[in-house]
């Protein structure tokens, strides 16, 4: 019941309250929703900047519980970071130990088949969430995705729901930034996508942050493919 | 007496354990990604076997009402026409207007309600058949049609096999439409998310060829596709995938911006 009345309260809330929402329902530290389309993603929400940082590292990296997830289409439990976690997400237990981070558990956001993204969930204290926890957390992101087709179901063929927007608007200067640099450098623009995380990766910049000094135009990318090679 | 008691026991017992493994059998198949003509034909040779019949069909209405053969056990000619003259007339048809079980055991002996069908049923080799409704709640999506070579009808043990038979038919139809709509709903969703991605992508192209803001090159976007009757979207897209000339769009001579209205413009000019 008091999961029942929280959600409500979260669906009700617009996209980009739905991680708090999520937080205080689950209760977890920390929560963030990932949209998922083919190699692009784009978070929708996070419960905090902390969380930020981690689902825009796994965007860098292109590792993590995120991408995990949605790969196979299941949970996936890290409760604590061993041996094993490090080996599989090396930069993102990294990133995660510095930002306090004990856990995390990711869930696809899918429904009847059709994969949306993933909810990942981060707790600061180590350990498995409880049962009832991870069978909240699998109807949250069960519920969630019905939620955002729902969303799209009522919106003109092509453009994404109003309610969607902040999926691509937090990303929205990473992709004018691939555009830009595709020209500066007469790449095609995933390839100008893969040099930005390249240099963001190799100056330990978030990528959205190098992204803005790009489109600020602070910032232009040196035609150098020596960066490419040494960056990914 | 006591060796044809055992024969028939023998049978009751093989039945029921072939009944188990079919059903183990389909809920097995439909876990994972289905094919649900593959299903359907598998239960339609499967009724066959559990209930002595000569053929099977499964019949499913589309969205106009018109009942169409989705699995078969054979695929005879003349069974496929008892099944098409079912839109017509027949157990088939009754039992989908009804959502009742429809058995008929004496077509060559009995006025038929369905003089056509009944003849070209007995004419066919089949004198006895029967019609299990699809349903889901008080939704009828089609049946399984159940011809036998013998004038005998099916006891209500069979009548029940059959009925759940059809049942699980009903749940493997349901569940692929339903991953269906969901694969649609998603490409729309995909697609809705890509095009905005690519939108983006296009106003940095034209932002940084003609050292406009992100506005102004989203406002060069937009007259361009406006100019040339295409979509938004699209001339994004084209973009993006180089097969239009970013220079067509940023071009002041062939694609003039919009008028200037701010007042320093006006005072210079």
């Amino acid at each position: 019941m008091r999961f029942t009345v929280a959600f409500a309260r979260a669906v009700a809330t617009p996209a980009s309250g739905w991680c708090s929402a999520c937080v205080d329902v689950l209760d977890v530290s920390g929560a963030g929703i990932t949209m998922m389309s083919g190699g692009q993603t784009g978070p929708l929400c996070v419960s905090s900047k902390r969380m930020a940082n981690l689902e825009d590292l796994q965007f860098t990296m292109g590792e993590g519980p995120c991408r995990d997830a949605y790969a196979s289409g299941r949970p996936v439990h890290a409760p604590r970071f061993d041996a094993g976690i490090f080996a599989r997400w090396p930069a993102f237990v990294e990133q995660a130990r510095d930002s306090g981070i004990g856990g995390v558990f990711a869930y696809p956001m899918s429904s009847n088949g059709a994969k949306i993204g993933v909810l990942t969930l981060y707790q600061d204290l180590e350990g498995e969430l409880t049962s009832g926890q991870h069978q909240d957390s699998r109807v949250m992101a069960g519920v969630l995705a019905e939620t955002m087709l729902s969303m799209q179901d009522n919106a003109p063929l092509g453009v994404l729901a109003d309610g969607l927007q902040d999926a691509v608007a937090y990303r929205a200067e990473i992709h004018q930034a691939s555009g830009m640099v595709s020209i500066q450098l007469q790449v095609p623009v995933a390839e100008a996508l893969v040099r930005i995380r390249a240099h963001a990766f190799a100056s330990g910049i978030p990528v959205g942050a190098v992204a803005a000094e790009i489109v600020a135009r602070r910032l232009r990318l040196s035609d150098d493919r020596q960066e490419l090679a040494e960056g990914v | 007496m006591i060796p044809v008691s055992n024969e028939s026991e023998q049978r009751a017992i093989q039945r029921q354990a072939l009944t188990a493994t079919t059903f183990v059998e389909i809920v097995d198949t439909l876990v994972d990604d289905f094919d649900v003509i593959d299903v359907l034909t598998q239960l339609a040779l499967r009724s066959v076997e559990l209930l002595e019949a000569a053929a099977a069909g499964i019949l499913l209405a589309d969205p106009d009402g018109n009942l169409r053969v989705i699995g078969a056990s054979t695929e005879k000619v003349g069974l496929l026409e008892l099944f098409q003259i079912q839109n017509d007339e027949g157990p088939c048809l009754d039992c989908y207007n009804s959502g009742a079980v429809v058995s008929n055991a004496g077509l060559d002996d009995t006025p038929s309600p369905w003089p056509r069908f009944a003849e070209e049923s007995v004419r066919a080799g089949f004198p006895s058949v029967c019609a299990v409704p699809l349903r889901l709640k008080d939704l009828v999506l089609g049946c399984l049609n159940l011809f036998m070579s013998e004038p005998v009808s099916l006891s209500t043990a069979e009548v029940a096999l059959a009925q759940a038979l059809a049942d699980v038919a009903s749940i493997a139809i349901v569940q692929d439409q339903a991953t269906r709509e969901a694969a649609v709903r998603e490409g729309h969703l995909q697609h809705a998310l890509t095009s905005r991605i690519s939108i983006e992508q296009a106003k940095g192209m034209i932002s940084e060829r003609s050292h406009v803001e992100m506005d102004e090159a989203f406002d060069r976007l937009r007259s361009y596709a406006r100019n040339n009757n295409r979509g938004l979207t699209e001339v994004a897209e084209s973009l993006v995938a180089g097969t239009i000339n970013i220079d067509a769009v940023w071009d002041r001579r062939r694609v003039p911006p919009p008028p200037a209205t701010t007042p320093e413009r006006r005072a210079q000019s």
